[in-house]
C-alpha cells in the first residue's frame, strides 16, 4: 500500500506543470551555478598556483645577498582555492587570499574578493549553496504545503480514510514521494559536481570526493527535515493558505531573520577587537621584549651574557657563532610568542562567535547545514585559520633557516655585506604548500552541526510517528 | 447493517446530533432528509469514524465504530458530496488507487469494465478527472464503492448538483446495490430522490430524527408537506 501511495503521488507530481517548470528552472539554475562556480574556482586556483610558483621563482632569483636580507625580502603564501568552494564560497570572499611573509612581522591575510569587488559581492553570489540552503526549502514548501490540507479540503482524505488507509501510512507515503521528487531535482546537480571533480583528477579531487559525499548526505538530511516539517504543518492545518503562510513565515525566520540575528548576537556577546587594536597589542607586546635590532634592550643583554657564558668568552667577536643570528632568532621567537598570544585571543573570540552560531543550529537547521557546508567546502573560518597557521609556520621556518645560517656561517669579522648566499641556498626552502584538513577531521570538528541536524531529524520523525495517526480526515 | 444507538454529538454547547436511534438493514436504502445543519452529515461522519460521538454508539454489522480505529472501515463504502478525486489522474487511475487502498487490486481492464458498468463511457476512463463533470466523478465514486464490495454504503448528498439524467443514472446504480443486499444510508436534500430511491425516509431537524417512516407509506406530496411542517416546528433541545 505504501508503494501504491508513493507511485500515485509521484505520478501526480510528474503531471503537475507547475512542478515541471519549477524543477527545470531549479535544475538549470543549479547546474549553471555549479558549472560557473567550478570554472571560476579553477581559474582562481590556477591564478593562485601560478602566482605561488612565480613568487617562489622570485624568491629563488632574488640574487646574492645576506640571509637576513633574504628574510626581509620575504615571500608570499597564496591560499589555495578549495576545490569544493565552487559549491559553497562560504567566507572565502571575506578572508583574503595571500599573505606576505617576512622577518619580524606577521602580516594579515589580505586582498579579499569583497575588498576588491563591487557592492554586489557583499550581497552574496549565486552559488549552489545559496540555492540548496535557501531556495530548495522554498521549493519544498511549495511542493508540500497543501499535500494533506488540500486533500482534506477536497474530500479525498475522507475517501482515503474510508477505504481503510491509516493516516500514518498516508503521511509516510506522501513524505517519501515528496522527498523522492526533491532528490530527483537535487541529485543531477550533485552528479554533475562529481563529474566535474573527476575531470580535475589528482589528489585534490580524491580528497574532495569524500567531502562531496558527506556534503550530499548533509543536504539530503536537511531536505528531509524540511519535507517532514512542511508535511506536518500541512497535516495539522485546516486550510492550505494558512499552511502556506505558516511555512513561508518559518522560512523567513529560518533562512533570513535568525542567521542575521545570530551574527548580531554573536557580535554583541563576543566583541572582536579592531585591526588597529590587534596590531597595537602586538606592537606593545613586542616593544617590551627582544626585537633583535636594539642592542640596548635589557633582555638582549641578558641573552648575550648567557651566550658568552655558554661559550666561555667575553665578547661576541670571540664567539664561534654569529651573535646577530642568535639575537635575530631570539627576537623572532619572542615576537612569535606575542603574536601567538594575541592571535589566540582574537581567534578565541571568533571561535566563540562561530560556536554560538553552531549551537543555534539546534534551533534552526539552516544554520547547521550552513556551517557543515562551509566546512566541507573548505571555506569556513576554521579553514582560514588553518591556512593562516600554515603560512605562519612556513614563515617561521624560513626565517629560522635564514637566521640559523647566519648564526653558523657568518663568522665574526666578516662584514654584513660580505657574507652572501645565493640560489642554491634559497632553494633549500621548499615552496609553500597547504593541505586542507581531511573529511573525518572536519566532521569531528563539526559535531554540533551534525548533531543539530540529527536532533531535528529524530524530533520530527518522532513527532510524525506519535501524531500522524491523529490526523483528522475532516 | 448500520445501527445508531442514542447517538449524540455536540460541538461545544452546540448539539449537532441528539440521541439518534437508527437501523438500516441489508437491502434497505435509508434516506435522511433535513435542512443544512440538521445533523445528516454528522450522522454519516460518525458512522465513518471521522469524528468521535459525545455519547451513544455506532455499529456496523454489529461491530462498534471506534474513532481513529479504522477496523470497521472495511465494512463500509463512502461517497462524499463533492467527490473531487485527483484531477491529474485518469478515472481509471483514480479507481485503481482507491480500490488499492482497500486492498482490491484492479488491472486496467478490470478497472475499465467496472467504470463502464456504472455508466462511464469507454473513452472517458483514460481521461484525467479534471475534465470530468460532477456526474462522471460520482460514477467513479460508485465504482470505487463497488470495487470495495462492502456490505454498507454511506452517501453524503450524492446527487446535489447533478443534472436529471445523471441523477437518474445514480438512482439506478443505487437500486442495483440495494438488490445486491447492500445497506445504504444516504443524506440528501432531494425529497423526490428520497421518495423514489429510498426504502425508508427519516426527517431530521436540529440534530434530531423527528420522523422515520417507510417510503411506501407516504406519497411524494405528503412527504413534502411533512417535511415543510417539520422544518417549521419548534424542536426542544
Amino acid at each position: 500500500m505504501f508503494k501504491l501511495i508513493v507511485r500515485k503521488e509521484l505520478r501526480t507530481a510528474v503531471r503537475d506543470v507547475r512542478l515541471q517548470v519549477s524543477a527545470v528552472l531549479l535544475i538549470g539554475l543549479m547546474c549553471t551555478a555549479v558549472l560557473l562556480g567550478r570554472q571560476g574556482q579553477q581559474q582562481i586556483q590556477a591564478q593562485r598556483a601560478a602566482a605561488q610558483t612565480a613568487m617562489y621563482d622570485v624568491w629563488l632569483d632574488q640574487g646574492e645577498k645576506h640571509p637576513h636580507s633574504a628574510a626581509h625580502y620575504g615571500h608570499f603564501a597564496f591560499k589555495p582555492k578549495p576545490v569544493l568552494s565552487f559549491l559553497d564560497v562560504g567566507l572565502d570572499n571575506y578572508t583574503g587570499v595571500s599573505v606576505f611573509l617576512e622577518a619580524h612581522q606577521q602580516n594579515e591575510v589580505s586582498f579579499s574578493a569583497a575588498q576588491d569587488g563591487n557592492g554586489t559581492t557583499r550581497f552574496g553570489e549565486l552559488t549552489a549553496a545559496l540555492i540548496l540552503q535557501v531556495l530548495f526549502p522554498l521549493l519544498i514548501i511549495f511542493l508540500t504545503f497543501n499535500t494533506l490540507s488540500r486533500e482534506r479540503e477536497e474530500g479525498t482524505l475522507r475517501l482515503a480514510y474510508a477505504q481503510g488507509l491509516s493516516m500514518r501510512r498516508l503521511f509516510a507515503g506522501k513524505v517519501a514521494a515528496t522527498y523522492l521528487t526533491v532528490l530527483l531535482i537535487f541529485l543531477p546537480t550533485m552528479v554533475l559536481a562529481f563529474v566535474l571533480l573527476y575531470q580535475s583528477g589528482g589528489g585534490v579531487a580524491a580528497g574532495a570526493v569524500g567531502k562531496l559525499l558527506a556534503l550530499t548526505a548533509g543536504y539530503a538530511v536537511y531536505f528531509f527535515i524540511f519535507v517532514l516539517l512542511c508535511a506536518l504543518v500541512s497535516a495539522f492545518t485546516r486550510r492550505s493558505e494558512v499552511a502556506l503562510l505558516t511555512l513561508l513565515g518559518l522560512w523567513i525566520v529560518c533562512c533570513i531573520v535568525v542567521p542575521k540575528a545570530a551574527t548580531s548576537l554573536a557580535d554583541s556577546l563576543y566583541t572582536t577587537p579592531s585591526q588597529f587594536e590587534f596590531r597595537r597589542d602586538i606592537d606593545e607586546g613586542v616593544a617590551g621584549g627582544i626585537d633583535g635590532h636594539n642592542p640596548a634592550d635589557e633582555r638582549l643583554a641578558t641573552l648575550k651574557q648567557e651566550v658568552l657564558d655558554e661559550y666561555r668568552v667575553s665578547t661576541t667577536e670571540e664567539l664561534p657563532v654569529n651573535w646577530s643570528g642568535i639575537a635575530m632568532q631570539a627576537g623572532e621567537e619572542y615576537t612569535d610568542r606575542v603574536y601567538d598570544r594575541e592571535f589566540s585571543k582574537i581567534e578565541h573570540v571568533f571561535r566563540r562567535q562561530n560556536r554560538l552560531s553552531e549551537w543555534l543550529g539546534f534551533l534552526n537547521p539552516y544554520l547547521a547545514i550552513r556551517h557543515l557546508s562551509m566546512a566541507l567546502a573548505g571555506t569556513d573560518f576554521d579553514h582560514h585559520v588553518a591556512f593562516a597557521r600554515a603560512a605562519e609556520a612556513y614563515r617561521r621556518n624560513f626565517v629560522r633557516v635564514m637566521n640559523k645560517d647566519m648564526e653558523l656561517n657568518h663568522h665574526p669579522g666578516i662584514a654584513f655585506g660580505d657574507y652572501t648566499r645565493g640560489r642554491d641556498f634559497w632553494s633549500t626552502i621548499e615552496p609553500f604548500s597547504y593541505e586542507l584538513p581531511g573529511t573525518a577531521a572536519l566532521l569531528a570538528h563539526q559535531w554540533r552541526s551534525l548533531a543539530a541536524l540529527l536532533v531535528w531529524l529524530s524530533a520530527l520523525v518522532g513527532i510524525a510517528i506519535v501524531f500522524t495517526p491523529k490526523i483528522s480526515p475532516l | 447493517m448500520l445501527q445508531a444507538r442514542q447517538l449524540t454529538k455536540t460541538y461545544g454547547d452546540y448539539p449537532a446530533l441528539q440521541r439518534l436511534d437508527l437501523e438500516v438493514k441489508g437491502g434497505e436504502i435509508y434516506c435522511l432528509l433535513g435542512a443544512n445543519g440538521a445533523g445528516k452529515t454528522t450522522t454519516i461522519n460518525l458512522f465513518m469514524g471521522f469524528t468521535a460521538p459525545t455519547a451513544g454508539e455506532v455499529l456496523v454489522d454489529g461491530r462498534r465504530v471506534v474513532y481513529s480505529n479504522q477496523a470497521t472501515n472495511e465494512l463500509l463504502a463512502y461517497i462524499p458530496e463533492n467527490l473531487n478525486l485527483y484531477g491529474n489522474l485518469t478515472g481509471r487511475e483514480n479507481l485503481q488507487y482507491f480500490a488499492g487502498l482497500s486492498k482490491k487490486r484492479l488491472n486496467g481492464t478490470e478497472a475499465d469494465e467496472l467504470l463502464r458498468s456504472v455508466g462511464l463511457q469507454a473513452a472517458a476512463t483514460s481521461q484525467r478527472i479534471r475534465y470530468y463533470s460532477k456526474g462522471m466523478r460520482q460514477k467513479v465514486g460508485i465504482a470505487i464503492a463497488r470495487a470495495k464490495g462492502a456490505g454498507n454504503l454511506l452517501l453524503d448528498e450524492p446527487t446535489s448538483g447533478l443534472d436529471p439524467q445523471a441523477s437518474n443514472d445514480f438512482a439506478r446504480l443505487l437500486e442495483e446495490s440495494r438488490q445486491n443486499g447492500v445497506a445504504v444510508l444516504m443524506a440528501t436534500h432531494d425529497l423526490f430522490r428520497a421518495k423514489e430511491s429510498g426504502t425508508h425516509i427519516g426527517i431530521m431537524r436540529a440534530g434530531r430524527l423527528v420522523h422515520s417512516l417507510a417510503s411506501r407509506e407516504i406519497t411524494l406530496g405528503e412527504l413534502e408537506q411533512l417535511y415543510l411542517a417539520t422544518m417549521q416546528m419548534d424542536v426542544h433541545v
